[in-house]
């Protein structure tokens, strides 16, 4: 079947630690004196040396080439092992190990994307899963591709729900592309493990789960190399048993050593006991991938055609967002949207009925949605929308976090934000949100008030780099805006303007609404005020902001459906505190909700038009 | 009084809690959703005073049961360690970097991030007796211990911990980002430069009105200085409290992007809130002043 015979993998599996040459013991005797977590990579050595030297189908010297065979370290505090493989592969080169967790290299304490062999960054644990399944979810369905996707995770990390979300939708869509590998090496961070060293209750769970398993001895590179050539049709996880340690006497599978560098002597003598033992000094050659994946560009994504609605027909954003994406799915084929089983609330069903084979049911299960999008982004192979209540992104920050430090380009769409849901109350209520997707680095925060900047919303993200979030509403409100008019990200509308504006009042979605009508309301009282629809709170337009102000004697009223921490009020005081003159005052919401009607709610809570119609006359009052 | 970890207790120190009270002591695994969850059936009807612990960059994982212990009224108290870049070679998958954003964003939550010590002793203890979801930030850099055992701590009240008649500036610090400022402060002495220190305590409920009397006295000059995102945190909270007062400036001295693996101290300067950026940040807002005088 291959160019190497198992006795040149089982040379190879000490081989890559070092070999003839002197710089390579300096090298590892390095690695064990200096980086934290040897423990947690000598467990792996095997798994890994057989797997990049004897199964994976890559091309070395272009880690992200979109034929190569995918992996992922979901343990990514096993780090060292994964750069030490590409300096075997002869990606990396082996001087740069010294340079390990240095403030000049790119070989960071946990993999990061700006390694060219790592899509994802791991070191969150329980995410690496979740990211494969997207990756292998496209190569089968989207790129319909020969590449595979291998996911390596620890046993400690089998602890978290993610991990099983992510089993479960492996096997709900049939990923026989997807091998896990599971190091179960019996010790966690600061206790052993749960199940220690119960491999067989592994292979039950991954077997009630619906994948194939096998269990291994996870140092023996023949029973690796046996495990892996297998072909299913269904996922395939690998339980492997090991020992954290492995190699190094008086450490192997020891409690306490999880994060420790060896001491320098323990490290010299295993270094030389380990150089001992090398047989061969052949260099492995790497198998070449099968070249079938498509070429795809996602640069330049435009909507067919402009927005087709009416000023003054009411439509809930939310459902803006459904018909927008749909549309610009038209103009795409790598558009492609998630849900968690809330597509008919979110409105992401209209994308579905029309784009049947580019939308991903993920059921209820938020962190692995996120994940699968990650993994779907992952080499610009698609461009991802995932939406739900934007309360329930609260139960994917981790995972949104992660992203974001994986330099994913993916979008979300929250909808039902605030309390002008209306009666489902709180726990479906998204009110910090806002303060959640600000927090983000790389992040633009995107909240359109009404459908055509809902569609405008939706193009933008596409072609926005970094994470973007759409906040959307579940009432219906009036289009505002002209199916011509310009958006741009930064770029907030002054939607209501007279020469003799008293306060310049900036809402979002149902405030600015609820702020429009405020304005109604107060001309009756020659009171006129500003009105501003930021469309983006993160970048906030600070300078149309600060102008308004200006001219509206440095009065700002700020009103949204959030929480007071973290939302628009906050960033607008951010951005122009120090500035004379300007006062905000903030409208939000209080304290924790309740059912009620939407407009009660919007009036308990001191956010709507009355409410903003006092707060201006208190403003103008008080001058 | 129970305590929770995620697997992390050698590196929280929830540990000695577990030495000493081993029955007490939950161990929840690489579960933090559960370990909220956990911790909250523990707190119903009264029947425990809860601590759970873990990694601050990992309440993250667990926020959508944070945002509902909020609104099952829950008394919790959440203790996040490894706040900031200072954690040094981890990395930024391991860095508290937003959870002064999270915990704040939650009602009735009380944010503790003590600077040393004594007052992490006295978060603890306030912690536990202060209904609604409690938080205290800890650090993995060791720092000095500035208060004496007498000091009274009390949740919203500020300390001034750096004080003189000719104070210039206002710099506002917390954990690490105090110490730095203290030393800022110790090397601007030098050129004749005074700055008052403040330790905020709480960063919710915020001390605004001490913040807001000693501006005034620093001729309404505030810099803010945080491990943590420029989003939510210290500078933010500062700046929606003191908008609108006249003639106040806050300049926010934050990590602006996804860090990376370094040495603590090197990533506090590469990152501009090392004790060099804040003496550099006094400097350029004293000559900017000057310049408009």
């Amino acid at each position: 079947m291959q160019l190497l015979g198992l006795r040149e993998c089982a040379s190879a599996a000490v081989d890559w630690f070092l070999c003839n040459r002197l710089k390579r013991t300096r090298v590892f005797r390095f690695f064990l004196s200096q980086f934290c977590h040897p423990t947690s990579c000598c467990s792996a050595a095997e798994i890994m040396a057989v797997l990049f030297f004897h199964t994976m189908r890559y091309k070395p010297q272009d880690p992200r080439n979109p034929h190569n065979d995918r992996f992922v370290l979901s343990k990514g505090h096993a780090a060292p092992i994964l750069y030490a493989v590409w300096a075997e592969a002869g990606f990396l080169p082996e001087e740069e190990l010294l340079n390990l967790r240095k403030i000049t290299s790119d070989l960071d304490g946990h993999p990061v994307p700006k390694q060219a062999f790592t899509d994802v960054a791991t070191g969150s644990l329980g995410q690496g899963l979740g990211a494969a399944c997207g990756m292998a979810y496209t190569g089968k369905y989207f790129d319909k591709a020969s590449y595979r996707v291998y996911c390596l995770l620890g046993d400690g990390e089998l602890s978290e729900g993610s991990v099983w979300e992510a089993m479960a939708f492996a096997s709900i869509y049939k990923l026989d592309n997807l091998i896990a590998i599971l190091d179960v090496n019996r010790l966690g961070q600061s206790d052993p493990t749960p199940l220690q060293h119960q491999v067989d209750v592994y292979q039950k769970r991954c077997e009630a789960f619906g994948w194939h398993t096998v269990i291994v001895d996870g140092h023996s590179v023949e029973e690796l190399c046996k495990a892996f050539g297998q072909a299913k049709h269904q996922p395939t996880a690998i339980v492997a048993k090991t020992f954290k340690g492995r190699g190094i006497p008086g450490i192997e599978d020891k409690d306490a050593w999880h994060g420790k560098p060896l001491p320098k002597n323990m490290a010299d003598q295993i270094v030389q006991e380990i150089y001992n033992q090398i047989q061969s000094k052949k260099k492995i050659l790497v198998t070449p991938p099968q070249e079938d994946a498509p070429s795809v560009s996602i640069t330049s994504i435009r909507m067919p055609s402009p927005p087709s609605y009416k000023v003054g027909d009411k439509i809930a954003t939310r459902k803006a967002y459904g018909q927008a994406l749909a549309k610009l799915g038209r103009a795409h084929d790598r558009i492609i949207a998630l849900d968690g089983d809330t597509k008919n609330s979110t409105f992401s069903d209209i994308f579905r009925k029309e784009h049947p084979d580019r939308f991903i049911e993920c059921y209820i299960a938020e962190q692995n949605m996120v994940s699968v999008a990650v993994g779907c982004a992952t080499r610009n192979r698609t461009v991802p929308f995932c939406s739900a209540f934007g309360a329930f992104f609260t139960r994917a920050f981790d995972q949104i976090r992660m992203a974001a430090i994986s330099e994913s380009n993916i979008n979300f769409c929250g909808s039902h934000c605030g309390v002008s849901i209306g009666e489902d109350g709180p726990s479906q209520m998204a009110l910090e949100d806002l303060a959640m997707f600000r927090s983000i680095p790389t992040a633009t925060v995107f909240y359109p008030s009404d459908a055509v900047s809902t569609e405008k919303a939706v193009e933008l993200a596409a072609n926005t780099k970094g994470i973007c979030f759409i906040r959307t509403s579940r009432p219906e409100n009036a289009i505002i805006y002209n199916n011509n008019e310009d958006f741009q990200v930064k770029q907030a509308k002054v939607v209501l303007k007279s020469k003799d504006d008293q306060v310049t009042v900036i809402g979002a979605g149902v405030t600015l609404h609820e702020a429009l009508a405020a304005a109604d309301l107060l001309k009756k009282e020659k009171i006129n005020i500003r009105v501003l629809d930021p469309f983006t709170i993160k970048p906030l337009d600070r300078n149309l902001i600060l102008e308004s102000a200006r001219a509206t004697k440095g009065r700002i009223l700020t009103v949204e459906d959030h929480y007071y921490e973290g939302g628009i009020g906050e960033a607008v005081c951010c951005a122009l505190v120090g500035e004379p003159g300007i006062t905000v005052s903030r409208l939000a919401v209080g304290e924790v909700p309740r059912s009620g009607k939407p407009a009660e709610l919007l009036k308990m809570f001191g956010i709507d038009r009355d409410a903003i119609a006092q707060a201006v006359r208190d403003l103008v009052a008080k001058a | 009084v129970v305590a929770l970890d995620g697997d992390t207790k050698n590196s929280t120190f929830s540990e000695l809690f577990k030495k000493e009270h081993p029955s007490r002591f939950i161990e929840c695994y690489i579960a933090e959703q559960n370990m909220v969850s956990v911790a909250v059936g523990c707190a119903s009807r009264d029947r425990n005073i809860v601590f759970a612990s873990t990694f601050a960059t990992f309440f993250t994982r667990a926020y959508d049961q944070i945002r509902m212990a909020a609104i099952s009224e829950s008394n919790i108290n959440l203790c996040g360690s490894h706040c900031g870049v200072s954690i040094g070679e981890d990395g930024p998958s391991q860095m508290g970097l937003e959870d002064i954003s999270l915990f704040r964003a939650i009602p009735n939550s009380t944010v503790f991030y003590p600077s040393d010590a004594v007052a992490t002793e006295k978060a603890v203890e306030l912690a536990a007796n202060r209904k609604g979801i409690c938080f205290i930030r800890t650090s993995r850099p060791e720092n000095a211990v500035i208060y004496d055992s007498g000091e009274d701590f009390q949740v919203g009240q500020a300390k001034v911990v750096s004080k003189s008649k000719d104070d210039q500036v206002t710099v506002i610090g917390a954990g690490v980002t105090l110490h730095e400022a203290i030393a800022a402060a110790e090397q601007l002495k030098k050129d004749k430069i005074f700055i008052r220190v403040i330790d905020p305590f709480t960063i919710k409920p915020l001390d605004s009105e001490t913040i807001l009397k000693n501006a005034r006295e620093t001729k309404g000059r505030i810099i803010t200085v945080e491990d943590h995102y420029p989003e939510g945190g210290i500078g933010e909270a500062v700046s929606a409290a003191l908008i609108g007062e006249p003639g106040i400036m806050v300049r926010r001295l934050a990590v602006s992007h996804v860090p990376r693996s370094g040495k603590p101290n090197e990533l506090l300067k590469l990152f501009g809130i090392d004790k060099d950026a804040i003496i550099q940040a006094v400097k350029s807002v004293v000559s900017k002043s000057r310049n408009a005088e």
